[in-house]
């Protein structure tokens, strides 16, 4: 590898590192945040669902949080994204380095929740007195990539977007707010009327999170939910990247 | 080196986004909103050898940091063309990229990776730069519980030790207190002795009349003079007040 790679990727890593470590630098429970704030999520989600509105389901437990991980992964790193290139003007304003760094390094570090969390899960799926499998171990790291190329295309679209548009935080904030109403995380997919199920294939998450569950739920691999998230991923990933490259160059000018 | 030709830079003019109300309002206007451009720079030319320090002043808004962003890269100039070689160090404000919540030597590495060392030349380096800044003490605390001073030690010193080949210098020397501005000069003068080409925005006159071999005064976004430090400044001084 030739110098220039070499200070690229150090660059990389250590902007990875500074945005795990920056999270909970000066917290006491530090990365416990991490696991602690979508446990309690799922507790207010479970109370009302289970406790009050009595859905009637096994495991519901598992049920909810193996699929709202990984939209906590998705939503949250949507969420930083938007404004990683308003807020690091300074940076990219005084040195020149790869800008798009930014985004690959907040999606990383918010992938540490869900990381941490999938020990849990797989305990839950033991207790729960599901067999381990092998879609335990094959099915998670092309779940993990395949999410990362749909968020890092959504991301390099509307954080570029964002620079120009500053309307664009509160849109985003509204449409994940309906996309998570839209997936079935807290509810099953079942329950969507007959007709409607067809837009499913309009939400770019639906596929990926209930392949995520089937693997903890049902310790299968969901191939049609994989071949989906697939395609989503390349059609995500290059529109984004065409939004980008149109837009990076009169950056210098509004920033 | 470095050698611009004839750069041209054109902002859009930037007011503040009109809302959804006057968008009601004013609706056949809000679309043939005339684009106005303001022209930050008209047709600057000049070179810098190997060596050599060139002074630029001027008045507040004169596109004297426009200028150093240019050359630096990361903007792009609307016409012209600018040619610069060797590693390019910018010393345009006090750290950039430096996190308040990060140790001071947290940020070194970070600074030095950002200015093109890999981690490695990074890590080799600390000591040099660590001891150039005279904050050994202060090292492994978070960079929030610094002074400005020091933080602007911190900053240049890193800089100062990336192997430059070209500097960009806006406006740094004038932080930090008596001595290390003496030992940072010094520095600086080795450097540009040994081959480092240094562009120096300034509005302390005596400093660049100390560093510089050329100056150039920038108005409105042109060169009004350029040539030997004193008989520039002077032109300069007088113009003013």
């Amino acid at each position: 590898m030739d110098r220039r790679n070499r200070q690229k990727l150090d660059l990389l890593k250590l902007l990875i590192k500074k945005a795990i470590t920056l999270k909970y630098k000066r917290t006491y429970l530090g990365i416990f945040w991490s696991l602690l704030n979508p446990l309690m999520t799922a507790l207010i989600y479970f109370f009302a669902f289970k406790v009050i509105m009595r859905f009637q389901m096994e495991h519901y437990s598992l049920y909810l949080l193996s699929a709202l991980f990984p939209w906590v992964w998705f939503s949250s790193s949507i969420t930083l994204c938007t404004n990683v290139l308003t807020s690091n003007v300074s940076l990219i304003r005084k040195v020149i380095f790869p800008k798009h760094y930014l985004i690959i390094s907040s999606i990383i570090g918010q992938l540490i929740t869900l990381v941490c969390a999938i020990p849990i899960l797989l305990g839950l799926a033991y207790y729960y007195g599901k067999t381990p499998g092998m879609s335990w171990i094959i099915g998670i790291p092309p779940l993990i990539i395949l999410q990362f190329f749909i968020i890092y295309g959504v991301a390099l679209a509307i954080s570029i977007v964002n620079v120009y548009f500053r309307d664009m935080q509160h849109i985003v904030s509204v449409g994940l707010n309906l996309l998570f109403w839209m997936t079935p995380i807290i509810y099953p997919l079942e329950m969507i009327p007959e007709k409607y199920k067809t837009y499913l294939l309009l939400n770019p998450v639906a596929y990926l999170i209930l392949s995520w569950r089937d693997v903890f739920l049902h310790n299968t691999l969901n191939w049609k939910g994989l071949f989906v998230s697939l395609v989503i991923a390349v059609i995500v990933l290059s529109l984004g990247i065409v939004v980008y490259r149109r837009l990076e160059k009169g950056l210098d000018e509004v920033l | 080196m470095i050698v611009a030709e004839n750069i041209w830079k054109l902002f859009p003019v930037q007011r503040d986004r009109l809302g959804f109300k006057e968008f009601l309002v004013n609706f056949p206007r809000y679309f043939n909103g005339n684009k106005r451009n303001f022209v930050a720079l008209k047709g600057v030319s000049f070179e810098v050898k190997k060596g050599q320090c060139l002074g630029v002043i001027g008045r507040n808004g004169a596109g004297k940091s426009t200028l150093l962003s240019l050359l630096l890269g990361v903007m792009q100039p609307s016409r012209g063309s600018i040619e610069v070689r060797g590693r390019k160090v910018p010393l345009l404000a006090l750290g950039a990229g430096f996190h308040p919540d990060l140790t001071g030597r947290e940020n070194l590495l970070m600074n030095g990776i950002l200015l093109g060392n890999t981690e490695k030349e990074m890590l080799e380096k600390m000591d040099a730069v660590i001891d150039f800044s005279e904050l050994a003490d202060f090292i492994d605390r978070p960079l929030r519980t610094y002074s400005s001073g020091m933080c602007m030690r911190l900053a240049f010193s890193v800089a100062i030790n990336a192997n430059p080949g070209v500097l960009l210098i806006d406006e740094i020397l004038g932080v930090g207190d008596a001595s290390f501005r003496k030992k940072s000069s010094g520095t600086l003068r080795k450097l540009i002795k040994a081959g480092v080409a240094t562009v120096y925005v300034s509005h302390s006159m005596q400093t660049v009349k100390d560093i510089c071999d050329r100056v150039i005064w920038l108005e409105h976004g042109e060169i009004r003079a350029e040539g030997e430090p004193n008989s520039v400044i002077e032109d300069y001084i007088s113009t003013q007040c």
